[in-house]
């Protein structure tokens, strides 16, 4: 069967910087997969090479096995594009902003008028169809975003960072509704910041940081890659920067990044058992509230292959 | 290339125009204020809205006489005659003289007395030179005819046989007793047909940035169609406001002020060519400005600068020879031109040819360039 996405070496500069470094993955039809960097990472760049918006300076896209460049139209027509940010007319109804898509993708009036009732049930907002996008709470304006995107029932659907801005209800009402829709079938191209939605919607991850796929696999190949490694997480009343500064020095310690005010992720060989150098390390930089031992996971993966949280 | 990609363009920004309340008062209930004041301060073509004008002269010089028989002869004007400078000056100051004239017998200077910024006061001074135009010129003719050796009396008879045929000329060629130049509505509709059209495109810029801003237009992109078709759906979008807002001031003023266009075909022509213009440059601000708020503070005072200087503000003989020669860089004073020449009898398109070449010149350029610049930077973020 073709693939749903099959991107090669990739490269994108802007003047001599180059934002997308020879990224390639495929996605195979009816596949979830996850795309997680950290905030300037490409992940964007990418996508709109892969939707056609973007000339990439070299290598190529095919979606459902058309050439991006040489049939944009006919590739777009398989592609459910979902930006990062929330692209519908404020003045406009949801259901005025749906005609427009529908009508750009060319879907017959009955059709249409059908499905945008459709895609309205799909994402929740039958009730709220007819009120203008701008009177919407962050939530709905997502979910009507994504719903678009739905209309022209399209094979793989790319989604952008889906879920910022929106309250956990919202969130998990989309989660849901992207996992139903991978049982039905689409393939599935997904960015976020958000490491537990990756987890739960996609079956394969890519790790991308400074414009290069660092890692590409399941979720089981990417946590096999740490070894024997664990993440500890560390709370802690004092100087983290000095304290995790400390804890770089300990033998066994491979990774240790401030995450917050008073918390410190460290990556560690045999986490457990390294505990009390741990604590005599951070000494008298601060005195320590809470450890977690974590099993090895896509968050200590990603922390492992980056040097960074996902969110900063 | 299938059109309903461009009219779904179309359809979504006609609505979202319509459901902008401040913008959809500047083109339906402003451009009628503006031609009612205006159109007021300058004069109607009615026979009690001629404009006042009040001489103080010694009519026992034979100069100063003419001028005032010829402004007695001017039909736009209300002429009375006053005591003294000091009397003018006062009611000119209360609005009650729309201008006065001041002549010193023996001096070859007059004085004009008006307010700058009153439009009748425009108006009256326009016909006030016309008037002291004409004696010039016979004072100059008959100098002249003395100095190649006439006796006065030759002199007086070859400049007043001379006088009569040009009167004769000018008559046949204006068509009756028309004004040589339209006062009152006929003035102020096309010159805020072109205003208005102008700045509201200017103004409508603001959603093209705001649909760039949002990302509407990468979206759109996104969608399986072609980049010109965006490209034409958003220009045709803008073009569409731009005529319309034409057309309604064409057919109200038509309709409430009894304001005569002229050849339909020329009018049309000359409007759509200026659409297509404001088209252009709404495109060029809507692909340059890098914030929604920049749009409106940049365009409509461009639109407004722009349109004083092809004289829509106020007759462009007022401004002054430098700044009415600069006016020609721009399209309003082809335009206002071309509407004031279609608004006279017996014109047609014909009689536009010059105007409406320079007009279809100027949108090659202006959308060429902008179609350009917008493909360009459409999917630059702002
Ligand atoms: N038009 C452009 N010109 C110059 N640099 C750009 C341009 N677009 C993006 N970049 C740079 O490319 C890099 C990658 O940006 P991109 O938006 O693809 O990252 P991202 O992974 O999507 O980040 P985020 O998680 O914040 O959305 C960034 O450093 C950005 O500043
Ligand atoms: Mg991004």
């Amino acid at each position: 069967m073709t693939p749903a996405l099959v991107c090669e070496r990739l490269v994108k500069r802007y003047g001599d910087k180059t934002v997308v470094d020879r990224v390639g993955f495929h996605i195979d039809e009816g596949e979830a997969y996850g795309l997680l960097g950290p905030n300037g990472a490409g992940k964007t760049t990418t996508i709109s090479m892969l939707v056609g918006l973007l000339r990439p300076d070299e290598g190529s896209v095919r979606v459902g096995g058309i050439d991006v460049d040489e049939d944009p139209v006919a590739a777009k027509r398989l592609i459910g594009y979902v930006p990062q940010e929330i692209a519908l007319y404020p003045e406009l109804t949801a259901r005025e902003n749906l005609r427009y898509f529908g009508r750009l993708h060319g879907l017959p009036r009955r059709e249409l008028a059908s499905r945008i009732g459709e895609v309205l049930d799909l994402v929740g907002l039958s009730g709220r169809g007819d009120d203008k996008v701008g009177t919407y709470s962050g939530g709905m304006k997502r979910r009507t975003n994504i719903a678009v995107a739905l209309l022209h029932r399209p094979r793989l659907l790319i989604l952008d960072e889906p879920t910022v801005g929106v309250d956990p209800q919202s969130r998990v009402a989309i989660l849901d509704r992207v996992e139903a829709l991978v049982g039905e079938g689409m393939s599935l191209l997904y960015t976020s910041h958000y490491m537990e939605e990756v987890e739960r919607v996609c079956t394969r991850v890519g790790i991308i940081d400074q414009g290069r796929v660092v890692a590409d696999g399941s979720k089981r190949e990417l946590v096999a890659e740490l070894g024997g490694t664990d993440r500890v997480e560390l709370t802690l009343d004092g100087d983290v920067t000095a304290a995790a500064e400390k804890l770089r020095t300990v033998e066994g310690v491979s990774e240790a990044v401030v995450t917050g005010s008073s918390s410190i992720r460290l990556l560690v060989a045999g986490g457990r058992h390294l505990l009390p150098a741990l604590l005599s390390a951070v000494g008298d930089t601060g005195a320590v509230t809470g450890v977690e031992v974590v099993e090895p996971d896509l968050e200590a993966a990603f922390l492992h292959l980056t040097g960074s949280t996902l969110r900063d | 290339m299938r059109p309903r990609p461009v009219t779904a363009l179309v359809l979504a920004n006609l609505k979202r125009q319509l459901r902008d309340k401040v913008g959809m008062f500047f083109i339906v209930v402003m451009p009628f204020v503006t031609i009612v004041f205006v159109g007021m301060a300058l004069g109607g073509d009615a026979a009690d809205a001629k404009l006042p004008v009040a001489v103080v002269a010694d009519t026992s010089d034979p100069v100063s006489a003419a001028v005032v028989a010829e402004l007695e002869s001017d039909k736009a004007l209300d002429v009375r005659r006053a005591q003294s400078a000091e009397e003018v000056r006062d009611d000119v100051r209360q609005g009650d003289l729309a201008a006065g004239l001041i002549v010193t017998p023996g001096d070859t200077s007059l004085e004009l007395v008006m307010t700058q910024t009153s439009g009748s006061g425009m108006a009256a001074r326009s016909a006030v030179d016309v008037a002291v135009g004409r004696v010039a010129a016979v004072l100059e003719a008959t100098r002249a005819a003395r100095a190649a050796g006439a006796s006065p009396q030759q002199a007086d008879s070859y400049v007043s046989k001379a006088k009569e045929e040009s009167v004769a000329v000018t008559v046949a060629s204006s068509g009756g007793d028309e004004p040589s130049r339209p006062t009152g509505f006929a003035y102020t509709a096309p010159a805020n047909l072109l205003l208005f059209t102008f700045v509201n495109s200017m103004a409508v810029a603001a959603a093209l940035v705001e649909s760039r801003r949002i990302g509407m237009v990468r979206r759109s992109l996104a969608a399986p169609v072609r980049r010109g078709q965006v490209l034409l759906g958003e220009a045709l979008s803008r073009f569409a406001v731009a005529l319309a807002q034409s057309l309604l001031i064409i057919v109200a003023s038509r309709v409430l002020f009894d304001v005569r266009w002229g050849d339909p075909l020329g009018v049309g022509v000359v409007v759509a060519l200026f659409c297509l213009i404001a088209t252009g440059a709404a495109m060029l601000v809507g692909a340059l400005v890098r914030s929604p708020q920049q749009a409106p503070a940049i365009g409509p005072p461009v639109g407004i600068v722009l349109g004083m200087l092809g004289g829509c503000l106020w007759p462009r003989e007022v401004a002054g020879e430098t700044l009415s020669t600069i006016g020609y860089l721009f399209p309003h004073s082809w335009a206002m031109d071309a509407l004031l020449t279609l608004s006279r009898p017996s014109t047609g398109l014909g009689s536009v040819l010059v105007e409406a070449g320079v007009l279809a010149g100027m949108a090659v350029v202006v959308l060429g360039v902008a179609l350009v610049v917008f493909q360009r930077r459409a999917l630059v973020a702002v």
